[in-house]
């Protein structure tokens, strides 16, 4: 007797049906569909970029962020959800963003010191100071990793590969800008 | 006074510290308020860290966005649109019917291989003193075990009938990308084809029109659930090795000139 199984294929997908159409529609070039996608992932995208870099530059990488992804959604096998594959592209450009201009050199340290040394004003308890106000006021190395450990919640030694720094280095740095973001937020 | 201690309050709160130097920080933890104090910040620090939402921009910058995707190929949202039906249906194979198709894609795909790589001894042996050219247009034909999964490399269009047929480019598997390198590699087999052994040309056009058959279903397949993702990898598979199987058929065409 011949044992017949049937796979329901249709019960396989991880993320929502319809994103999922987009998904595989963008694939295939429609820029429609490439655009709903926008707009679903665009805050996410944009609060990542705003958050590791700052608000002038928001725009622009974002914007090079989807261009990318455009570009590279061919390579998109949904071995994840599309969201996480997103996101970490956008890690990536962010961090490639970084690398272009320099700006990392010098502020990626072992000197436990470094972070001692950035004046911070002292809260006025009359003024309640926005949580993102507060992650700009933060140097940007330990910027960083706060916002990929505590707001994006990559762990220490995934933060190290793509930084190309210690484990230690990210510890010490995402505890003293916890205790900056503390000052900032007049805890 | 207190550093020592609120030094290490953030590996605490990851649990990262190890053992003895946890016990030690909470014996201490259980006698200093102001330790304490700021063990309680730094866990609502990180508490609206978590929950700090996405914000989007102030501009919609799409507009920017799509007037970079312009040199982009895409496929007209018309021509992908007809295989969305209106009313999803369940879609479902039988594990035979899998199994089939799969050994069915593998064996045409071996096969395939197998008859083009006996040609090419043939023609390896015909040109054995061949120069550096002929080498090195043999490596490029070779390329694809090291291409990336998503991308594979075809001789560029022009140099079908030249010598060295060395010249290699990426192509991704977007519809007017993939058709483009596919009409280019079909031009170079048609017009190289006198070059070939007839039983070879036999057997590559025969396991093409079976891959095109694969590919076919796998669509109408997709037309019936669009969002299924091994569907959608097995078109790509496909597609993949038809163009692998282009490839390999017009440098060997190449090669023989």
């Amino acid at each position: 007797m011949t044992t017949t199984a049937v796979i329901a294929l249709s019960g396989e997908t991880p993320i929502p049906c319809g994103l999922d159409d987009d998904v595989a529609l963008a694939a295939q070039g429609d820029s429609s569909a490439f655009e709903r996608l926008y707009r679903t992932h665009v805050a996410k995208v944009h609060s990542l970029t705003r958050r590791m870099l700052s608000n002038q530059e928001a725009d622009e990488v974002t914007q090079d962020i989807f261009v990318r992804t455009w570009q590279k959604l061919g390579q998109f096998r949904g071995e994840s959800a599309f969201s996480t594959w997103l996101h970490r592209l956008a890690v990536n450009v962010v961090l490639e963003r970084r690398r272009t201009f320099a700006v990392q050199r010098g502020r990626m340290t072992d000197d436990p010191t470094a972070l001692d040394q950035v004046t911070v004003p002292p809260p006025r308890a009359d003024v309640k100071v926005d949580y993102e106000q507060a992650l700009e006021q933060l140097p940007p190395g330990a910027r960083e990793i706060f916002v990929l450990h505590d707001v994006e919640g990559y762990k220490h030694r995934e933060i190290a590969v793509m930084l190309e720094i210690a484990t230690g280095t990210s510890k010490r740095q995402l505890h003293r800008a916890r205790m900056l973001m503390r000052r900032h937020l007049g805890e | 006074m207190h550093e020592q201690w609120t030094d290490q309050l953030s590996d605490y709160l990851d649990g990262e510290l190890p053992g003895d130097e946890q016990d030690a920080l909470e014996t201490h933890l259980g006698n200093c308020a102001e330790c304490t104090a700021v063990l309680n910040d730094l866990k609502r620090v990180v508490r609206q860290a978590q929950s700090v939402e996405a914000r989007p921009p102030h501009t919609d910058l799409w507009t920017g966005i799509a007037a970079r995707l312009d040199g982009t190929p895409r496929r007209a949202v018309s021509a992908v649109a007809q295989f969305i039906p209106r009313q999803p249906r369940r879609f479902a194979f039988t594990l035979p019917q899998l199994a089939a198709a799969a050994a069915l894609l593998i064996a045409v795909s071996g096969g395939a291989a197998w008859k083009l790589a006996q040609a090419r001894m043939t023609q390896a042996s015909r040109y054995a003193n061949a120069d550096a050219t002929g080498a090195t247009a043999a490596r490029a034909v070779d390329g694809g075990k090291t291409t990336p999964p998503a991308a594979v490399m075809v001789p560029a269009a022009d140099s079908a009938g030249a010598p060295d047929g060395g010249r290699v480019v990426a192509v991704g598997l977007a519809d007017a990308q993939y058709d483009a390198a596919v009409a280019d590699l079909e031009k170079a087999l048609k017009d190289g084809r006198g070059h070939l052994d007839a039983s070879t040309v036999s057997v590559v056009e025969h396991n093409l029109q079976i891959i095109d058959l694969a590919i076919d279903q796998a669509r109408q397949a997709l037309g019936a659930d669009p969002a299924n993702s091994y569907l959608n990898g097995y078109l790509v598979e496909a597609r993949r090795r038809k163009l692998d199987l282009l490839r390999r058929a017009a440098a060997l065409t190449t090669e023989t000139n």
